[in-house]
């Protein structure tokens, strides 16, 4: 046998060892390239452009509508990364994932190149003459009420144009529409401070307590608030370190970031608001009748039982509110995404005058005085009013830009079979969405980095010191670089020539919405910051040089009578035993309300809490899982009255018992490779139940069972066990399972 | 007795096989063999009339009044056209020059000429013009025709640009472990840098 021991091991030995030989002796002159590729070559060249060296472009974020100030970094051409642009008091140099996925909203491969029409099932390409004079004949013999706009939250001059062309068309029509919408908290707002939408300085306040409000996720302009949140935590400042408190039931980031982290029964914020007037109340702290009226039922014990939250508890928290002022206290979504939201809301607005934090932490901001340019914002009520046009037949020609209502409506609303009933619906698209699949003409849309606009923030942050009151600002959003497609149009120029359809004299002057824009600001040089002498040219270079305009608003000011006449909250009503737990649908820090689905580093990077990608998920109290029999990675079945999705298990300890929660955003079955057919839509089957003040969508009033559908996944998700080795072999912390840890008791 | 003779086959083996490749595997330093391929560019540049000297009929420009980045960027850079242009439209001369009439055809067209890279190195490697125009040029006052030469070769006797150095890493390293005068007004002393990070990252 000893020749034949040389066997198959040895001599794959003997070529391995001659393949590293190989491998070796290729490290010569073969690695380099010569006369394969081209050099960037240029025709001519601005003396600021040299290669391999970035330039900067001041611009304004579209990933959300916080409309925080960027710088793009623009290197040979090519836009490749954003910053924050360190002179705005929005974002103040800083940006989040969010925003940082722009570029990939902009070099997306399901971008839509060319205009499509649909013709019966098939769709074909047109030129943009053909596709605006189509629009033009579909519009002769239309009256202006028959015709609808639907936009999501708007500002600066693309609205002033597209009020001018609602105008032209003779329509009122215009429907302001946006998935999750904090109209709940404008309203309450507006009734308690005078203004809906304050000045909130978290970096202030010694506490803050926060109901549901994810400040540090996706809450209003999360960026700014990280900032403030910074501040807020630093132990050197004058304050000395501030404590966060954060009651909701399903813990979101900013929940992960507190000191103490409450669990409350779904529903009884407004409860747990009064219950701790009430507990401030006996230890001292005046309360004004009206609210001492209503607070009075409410005892540490009734509260106790009702909101799930322990008299002790609720003690702790008035105590602390007492001992540190002043206090900050947030309502957020998941307050008011209730029947009663607005009553949550307003019951929480009172607990800021009876700590008087109202003019100290809530602060004025000011109003924009050119009411065309202001920001138009967005809610729920508008689509209903849209879809109750459209099943009545009221609506023949419909416009969409910016918004995605095929997928963020609930399906009782029935959306698409009523968008349907319109003979021409025309979307602007930047993506093949559910909306754009339901349209006939698809006009494709310039990407932020390619087009011009001017955005005024709805929440409007000011810079230190005197007279922020009345600081207003308007952002610039300017090209980066060239097309990418070179086929698609700007919004501005899309509604331009639309306009000289109706108005050629008026709008003659103007070849592309930028002359349009750069004449709008020059008109208003004074107002917009510039003196009357001041040089166009120089000005307006100066303005885009900066990205952001400042000027003086209408100096607010914040009110501190919040009154608590009116306010009745209903008894928390028992659970239905067929649908027992309620349905959370979360607003994620990434994917927010989809729009923004298609950006692979969104749907990559992974959720803060749950660190799963690419997927949803449903959150279950590790309690509840136990009682139905469900592990992690379970494919369960969420059905609720009007619909039902399935998606893993994920047992999640920060959660109430009552309650599941899963990921809006996700369950896409159009817009592109990397968001269709991940995760469930949970839009779709949330049940149609208003806020019954302001008629938005009350998020959390669905009620949900869940069942085993029998299959089982692996969750592709970044987080080891808890407690996991380290290197040296040493145990960082003692090993807790999932069922045992009790958040709410932690700190 | 067994496991020795296996291990033998097993080396033995093994030396031939990496022998075989031995000549390959140590390219000895600028040789005729590290001249690289002559490469078709859309027009035959004369760099010898450029750059060449002015008894050879050379103007003598200085690399760098075209290849304007190389002081200020990592890559040397192309001039645009507008930059041909600015000199030829005032040299009546060699306007009617085939190459010339190619030129003003890219200009009028305003497209970019699509000259192909002589030297380009490999994705991994980054290479700073930069840091060796600013160090030997401008620090050590040499000329620029040795300073740039020293990579490039006499391309002021070319008409397009070949490579006439290696360009690999040994032959990077060899001259940054030479000792080189740190400034004109010095006596002292450095070397180039020595980190893998320098170049690769």
């Amino acid at each position: 046998m000893t020749e034949n021991d040389f066997n198959r091991r040895d001599f794959l030995k003997v070529l391995g060892w001659g393949g590293a030989a190989v491998a070796l002796s290729g490290c010569g002159n073969t690695s380099i390239q010569d006369g394969q590729e081209t050099v960037t070559s240029y025709v001519t060249l601005p003396s600021f452009v040299v290669p391999s060296i970035s330039n900067y472009f001041n611009s304004t974020c579209a990933q959300c509508d916080a409309g925080c100030n960027i710088m793009g970094r623009v290197r040979e051409g090519r836009v490749l990364k954003a910053e924050g642009n360190p002179n705005s008091p929005i974002n103040r140099g800083r940006m989040c994932g969010l925003g940082q996925s722009g570029v990939q909203a902009h070099y997306n491969p399901d971008r839509v190149r060319e205009p499509l029409l649909r013709t019966g099932d098939k769709g074909e390409t047109l030129t943009w003459d053909k596709a605006l004079g189509l629009i033009s004949e579909k519009l002769n013999g239309t009256k202006g009420a028959e015709i609808a706009f639907v936009t999501g939250g708007m500002s600066g001059h693309v609205q002033a144009l597209l009020g001018n062309y609602m105008d032209a068309l003779g329509s009122k029509n215009h429907f302001s529409y946006e998935a999750i919408s904090p109209a709940v908290l404008r309203a309450a707002n507006k009734k308690a401070y005078g203004m809906s939408m304050p000045r909130y300085r978290i970096d202030k306040a010694k506490v803050v307590v926060s109901f549901g409000a994810d400040f540090l996720g996706a809450w209003i302009s999360p960026v700014h608030f990280s900032q403030q949140y910074a501040q807020f935590r630093k132990g050197t400042r004058p304050e000395g370190r501030g404590v966060l408190v954060q009651i909701e039931p399903k813990m979101t980031l900013t929940g992960a970031n507190a000191d103490r982290w409450i669990a409350v029964r779904p529903g009884t914020e407004g409860v747990l608001a009064l219950g701790i007037i009430n507990v401030l109340g006996k230890a001292g702290i005046s309360i004004p009748a009206d609210i001492a009226a209503v607070s009075k039922e409410y005892t540490a014990e009734r509260t106790s039982k009702e909101t799930d939250v322990s008299a002790e508890q609720i003690e702790k928290l008035a105590a602390l509110l007492k001992e540190r002022t002043p206090s900050l206290v947030l309502a957020g979504s998941a307050a008011e995404g209730y029947a009663h939201g607005s009553q949550n809301a307003a019951a929480i607005a009172l607990l800021n005058r009876v700590l008087g934090n109202v003019g100290k932490t809530v602060e004025a901001s000011a109003s924009v005085p050119f009411p065309q340019i202001a920001p138009t914002v967005g809610n729920r009520s508008s689509l209903n009013a849209l879809n109750d046009g459209l099943a009545a037949g009221k609506y023949k020609v419909v416009f969409s830009y910016g918004v995605n209502p095929v997928f963020s409506a609930p399906a009782s609303m029935k959306f698409k079979d009523n968008f349907a009933k319109a003979d021409f619906k025309v979307a602007f698209a930047h993506y093949m969405d559910e909306t754009a699949l339901a349209a006939d003409l698809i006009l494709p849309l310039d990407s932020a980095m390619e087009d011009w606009a001017t955005v005024v923030p709805e929440y409007m942050a000011a810079p230190e010191g005197a007279g922020s009151n009345a600081y207003a600002q308007m952002s610039f959003r300017q090209p980066m670089m060239e097309k990418v497609f070179p086929d698609t149009r700007g919004v501005g120029d899309i509604l331009l020539a639309l306009l000289k359809q109706r108005k050629a004299d008026e709008y003659k002057p103007f070849d592309d919405f930028y002359s349009y824009l750069r004449n709008a600001v020059l008109k208003n040089k004074v107002a917009l910051g510039g003196k009357a002498g001041d040089d166009d040219e120089v000005f307006w270079n100066e303005t885009l040089s900066k990205g952001i305009v400042p000027f003086k608003g209408i100096a607010g000011s914040v009110s501190a009578k919040a009154s608590a006449a009116g306010l009745k909250l209903p008894a928390a009503a028992d659970a239905d035993p067929s649908y027992p737990l309620r349905l959370i649908p979360a607003v994620s820090a990434s994917m927010r309300d989809g729009r923004n689905a298609n950006e692979p580093w969104l749907q990559e990077s992974p959720d803060p809490l749950t660190t799963s990608v690419w997927d949803s998920w449903v959150e279950i109290n590790p309690k509840t899982a136990a009682k139905l029999g469900i592990v992690e990675g379970d494919i369960v079945e969420i059905a609720s009255r009007s619909g039902s999705i399935k998606t893993q298990a994920y047992l999640f300890p920060g959660i109430h018992p009552d309650a599941v929660s899963v990921p809006v955003g996700y369950g896409h079955d159009a817009m592109g490779r990397y968001a269709r057919g991940v995760g469930a839509n949970v839009f779709g089957m949330l049940d149609a139940v208003y806020d019954k003040e302001t008629g938005e969508l009350a998020l959390n009033e669905t009620s949900v069972k869940i069942s085993k559908t029998g299959q089982r996944v692996i969750i592709v998700k970044e987080e080891g066990p808890a407690g996991g080795s380290q290197a040296g072999k040493q145990k960082i912390a003692v090993q807790v399972s999932a069922d045992k840890v009790d958040l709410s008791k932690e700190v | 007795m067994k496991c020795f003779l296996r291990s033998l086959t097993l080396l033995v083996g093994l030396f031939f096989y990496a022998s075989s490749h031995a000549a390959d595997a140590l390219p000895t330093l600028t040789t005729p063999d590290d001249v690289g391929p002559v490469i078709e560019q859309p027009i035959e540049f004369p760099h010898f009339r450029h750059a060449g000297d002015a008894k050879d009929g050379g103007m003598q420009i200085n690399c760098m009044y075209c290849h304007t980045y190389a002081r200020r960027s990592m890559v040397a850079g192309i001039p645009p056209i507008q930059k041909c242009i600015g000199c030829h439209q005032s040299i009546e001369s060699v306007r009617d020059k085939p190459r010339i009439q190619k030129l003003f055809e890219y200009w009028d067209a305003k497209k970019a000429i699509p000259w192909k890279k002589v030297h380009d190195l490999p994705d991994f490697v980054r290479f700073n013009h930069e840091r060796h125009i600013q160090r030997f040029y401008f620090q050590q006052d040499r000329p620029y025709q040795e300073v740039c030469g020293y990579c490039h070769g006499n391309v002021k006797a070319m008409t397009v640009a070949q490579r006439q150095k290696p360009i690999t890493m040994g032959w990077c390293a060899s001259c940054h472990q030479k000792d080189h005068l740190v400034s004109a007004n010095s006596s002292k002393t450095g070397h180039g840098p020595n980190d893998c990070f320098t170049c690769h990252k």
